[in-house]
């Protein structure tokens, strides 16, 4: 009986301190301010604090929630919510430093993985969608074409990724794909991986969705698209959403490219290293690309990820597959 | 009573009865309710009710104790070893089609009763809704190959009746005339299929073939003859080339017909493919079979969502999903693994949901408006609350979200699919899991589309008087939203205790022969074991997980109107509030250049040359149609020669 609440303890524990809600709050949020921080000094800007987008999410909080007549009121505000128990269900199920709360029982949670990640996005169309607003009608279209955009490179990166680890098996396990790296060496050091690893990388913005991959939320044309209509509380959720969804996607990228080669014996340490190498990436791939390109528009963005991006993945597969 | 369900020499009687009762209550109504509604529904229920019961009371039987029930019309059995008399065999795999069938159609008839409320004739629609049931639930359990022939001929010709029966638009009479067409043709092909199985083998009974084609091997003839049934059941199940009828179908028919359209009578060539390949011929070890399935099925999905998302006709661009979503069950079931099998068959037994009840969502926004046009519709979520939650389920679960159920199908096949190319070494396999994979993100995005176009955005002025519609509408979309959801969270309940059996029964050929005649025509075929579980995933921790989160949004969503009830509404529309104006400033949809059924312009424009060649091939023309089954069966024959023999 004891045991059982002992469980319980541990479960509630992980789901709701660490990795769960509390933890990626705290990351999300600082890896978005050091975003924010070094963009302004690559601009030669000064920039606001590290801790600004914690400011701002407690201001949004306060704010008036204010629901637009033509909106379906339940949906509108359950949207920024379902969004956001998605993520930190991911984050529960991806193996900090080879950390699983809950043991290595999900034998497919890749695919999991690529689901559960689309369910923010589905959230953020559906709640713009539900506000009524023809802002946020071009702003889901826009949303969606993104998202048609990724998901192939996305699919193709992950499969290589689990082929590569797999070799002549069946092997779909983010757990099992740390663990290999930890007697194999980093993905990363693969060199038939590195176009992959690069493929992900373009993959980061547009799923966060930054600069120049913001089509959907273009603040300057349709004043943010899907969130034009949102205030106070659901905005927060969203802003939280976007700040978490950055630390979801660099963490994935550490435990495909990196996983258990960079473990130690302490879970904390882990943790660390793994928030280090996600602010890392959050810099190479969101921050530079942001302070060095302009906006794209859909049509490009879309073809760019059908050419291009496929394409580094596409061959990463191909060389994988005869190797 | 329950002694009852468990005695063979009563159930073995079930499944006759329930096809010839629905056969005989279709007349019934004919003679005694074409004047009087209330005789006229009772009949329909009863009838439909009754079949489901009786199908029903055959799972104690067939999944708990895993027997067979063979029988013999009229007591002839076989004579000196040929079966002569028409034999139905119901095992696990023909049950499991069976409910689905009776289900689906339980819940069309309750459906019907109020939404063909303002139709005509309708004892003319009862007889043909009747014919059509009795016909599916035969052809999924008979065990005579010509029975089966005969079924898929009243079923279709049923079909066309139904497809045209708002004869008063042309579109409907266009839509019958091409399924009637195309339709021929498939039968056509299935007869020849049948004529030359019966010179080679001299017997119509399938488990008889199976012994003897198990004995004898392939020849020349026989392969023909697969080749020719395979084309024929695929127009059946319409995979690409044979959809092109399907579109038209389903758009013109009413939406109860649609649903078992799209439910059930496509479910039906599935289930006559599985026969074909699984049983009949026990070809699932022939690699170039597996590769014709898994290309076809590939073929089918990419087509069919594509073009799904060029549609901006509510049921039309449903019908295409159709198509889609049977490439996924081809693709699965095509993989000829137990994984496959089952994956194929879970996502068969979704389709049948989620699929119903998006039709039935598409059949009450037309009886609340009138129309299924997505450029006229928009906003409709104040007006018809609950047709929005049954729609976003349908929606979410097609496009496998987790928690519903199409998500836990999909993730089967998925995994079914690549452990295949890992095995096998081939690389096909793998590029199938990417289309699959990315055709379901397409097939979000289309019902994006039309949650946007038809439930979100802004309500036209014309539609402002809309009402909810009737409870009797409703039930049965809330027992379909129930199951979709129930379905995909224990779905380890379901692969345990309803696909595992089915599964068995598909590889367990010998035992579908030596139930029907004995031991020692059974000797010769071989039997594929399928023994072990697949426990490749404990879903269990993770539904805990999701189950606590998902109440805890529940929870968060009922007390949102209250906890929040102080928050203020924006009055766009009243002049006085100017600082909400500011945002919402009564902008109408019709300046935005993305309206209704044009929603992903910026991915149509990169795919444009595509699109226009689509759009050629789907001329209309049922001259064109008719020459794709041409030159698809020519090429499926053609495949068979160069790499089966």
């Amino acid at each position: 009986m004891s045991e059982t609440v002992v469980t319980m303890l541990t479960n509630a524990f992980s789901v709701l301190v660490f990795p769960g809600l509390l933890f990626v709050m705290i990351v999300g949020l600082l890896l978005a301010g050091i975003d924010r921080k070094v963009l302004a000094r690559m601009q030669k800007r000064k920039g606001p604090p590290v801790l600004q987008p914690f400011y701002d999410f407690f201001k949004l909080m306060g704010k008036e929630t204010i629901i637009p007549d033509a909106a379906n009121r339940r949906v509108f505000l359950a949207a920024p919510i379902i969004g956001f128990v998605s993520l930190v269900v991911m984050v529960v199920l991806i193996p900090i430093g080879g950390y699983t709360p809950f043991g290595i029982t999900f034998n497919a949670d890749l695919i999991v993985m690529l689901y559960l990640l689309t369910i923010p996005a589905v959230a953020l169309i559906i709640g713009g969608s539900s506000s009524g607003s023809p802002y946020a009608g071009i702003g889901i279209s826009r949303e969606m074409v993104t998202m048609m955009a990724y998901e192939l490179p996305l699919v193709i990166v992950l499969l290589t990724v689990a082929l590569k680890v797999g070799g002549g098996s069946f092997c779909f396990s983010l757990g099992e794909i740390s663990a290999w790296q930890e007697t194999n060496g980093a993905l990363i050091t693969h060199w038939e991986l590195i176009p992959a690893a690069i493929a992900f990388l373009f993959v980061i913005p547009a799923e966060v969705g930054t600069q120049p991959f913001d089509v959907a939320e273009a603040e300057t044309e349709i004043c943010e698209g899907p969130l034009v209509e949102y205030t106070g509380a659901p905005l927060a959720m969203f802003k939280l959403n976007t700040a978490i969804k950055m630390f979801v996607m660099t963490a994935l990228f550490t435990v495909l490219f990196f996983g258990n080669a960079v473990a130690t014996e302490y879970l904390a340490l882990n943790a660390l290293i793994v928030v280090a190498i996600s602010a890392g990436i959050t810099v190479l791939s969101m921050t530079l690309a942001h302070a060095v390109c302009a906006r794209l528009k859909i049509e490009h963005l879309f073809k760019f990820y059908w050419t291009v991006v496929t394409a580094l993945a596409a061959i990463s597969l191909v060389l994988v597959w005869c190797l | 009573m329950m002694e009852m369900f468990n005695n063979y020499e009563v159930v073995k009687h079930f499944p006759v009865i329930a096809v010839m009762g629905l056969f005989l209550f279709a007349f019934l109504i004919e003679i005694f309710g074409a004047k009087c509604k209330i005789i006229r529904n009772t009949l329909t229920l009863i009838a439909t009710g009754g079949a489901f019961a009786l199908i029903l009371g055959l799972i104690p039987m067939v999944f708990g104790e895993g027997n067979v029930i063979s029988y013999w019309m009229g007591d002839w059995k076989p004579v000196a070893g040929y079966a002569i008399g028409i034999g139905y065999e119901v095992d696990a795999l023909s049950l499991f089609f069976g409910l689905l069938v009776s289900g689906t159609f339980f819940l069309s008839s309750i459906y019907s009763i109020k939404y063909m409320s303002r139709d005509h004739h309708l004892g003319h629609y009862y007889t043909l809704f009747l014919m059509l049931s009795g016909s599916v639930l035969g052809l999924v359990l008979t065990g005579d190959i010509f029975n089966m022939f005969v079924m898929i001929e009243i079923m279709t010709f049923a079909s066309v009746a139904l497809t045209a029966f708002r004869n008063k638009k042309g579109i409907a009479l266009e839509a019958g005339f091409k399924y009637l067409i195309l339709g021929s043709i498939g039968s056509s092909l299935v007869l020849a299929g049948i004529a030359v199985l019966y010179m080679q083998c001299h017997t119509l009974n399938m488990a008889q073939i199976s012994s003897i084609i198990g004995g004898a091997g392939l020849n020349p003839s026989l392969v023909f003859a697969f080749a020719l049934m395979f084309a024929g059941f695929g127009v059946k199940s319409y995979i690409v080339p044979f959809h092109t009828p399907a579109a038209d179908a389903y758009m013109a028919a009413p939406s109860s017909i649609s649903m078992v359209f799209s439910g059930m009578v496509n479910k039906a060539g599935v289930y006559a493919l599985i026969r074909l390949t699984y049983t009949i011929f026990n070809a699932m070890d022939i690699p170039a079979v597996n590769i014709l399935l898994v290309t076809l099925g590939a073929i089918t999905m990419f087509i069919g969502v594509t073009m799904a998302l060029a549609q901006h006709d509510f049921k039309r661009l449903l019908a295409f999903h159709s198509i889609s979503q049977i490439g996924y069950v081809i693709t699965a079931i095509g993989l000829g693994t137990a994984l496959g099998l089952s994956s194929g068959l879970f996502h068969a037994m979704n389709h049948t949901m989620f699929k119903g009840l998006l039709f039935l969502c598409a059949g009450a926004v037309f009886y609340a408006t009138g129309t299924t046009d997505l450029d006229k519709l928009g906003g409709l979520s104040k007006r018809m609350p609950k047709t929005t939650i049954c729609f976003l389920i349908g929606a979410f679960s097609i496009s496998g979200l987790p928690p519903f159920n199409g998500f836990a199908s999909k993730w089967m096949i998925y995994q079914s699919v690549y452990a295949k190319g890992v095995e096998s070494g081939n690389f096909a396999y793998i590029f199938a899991t990417i289309v699959a994979l990315v055709v379901s993100v397409m097939t979000l995005a289309s019902f994006i589309k039309v949650t946007q176009a038809v439930f979100f955005g802004q309500l036209p002025d014309k539609l402002k008087d809309t009402k909810e519609v009737p409870f009797a509408m409703r039930l049965p979309m809330w027992i379909m939203s129930g199951l979709c959801i129930l379905s995909g969270v224990f779905y380890r309940f379901v692969d345990v205790n309803v696909l595992y059996p089915v599964r068995n029964a598909a590889f367990g050929v010998k035992n579908y022969i030596s139930s029907m005649l004995g031991g020692e025509a059974a000797a010769a075929a071989s039997n594929v074991s399928s023994e072990e579980f697949f426990t490749l995933w404990d879903p269990k921790l993770w539904l805990i997980l999701f189950a606590i989160v998902l109440l805890a949004v529940c929870i968060v969503v009922l007390l949102g109107d209250k906890t929040l009830g102080a928050v203020r509404k924006n009055k766009a529309s009243e002049e006085s509030d100017g600082k909400y104006a500011t945002f919402f400033g009564g902008e109408k949809s019709t300046h935005s250049h993305v309206a209704g059924s044009d929603l992903f312009w910026g991915f149509k424009k990169d795919f444009k040359g595509y699109f226009k060649f689509m759009q050629g091939m789907h001329s209309g023309s049922v001259n064109d149609y008719a020459l794709y089954v041409v030159v698809g069966t020519a090429l499926i024959v053609a495949t068979m020669f160069i790499f089966v023999l």
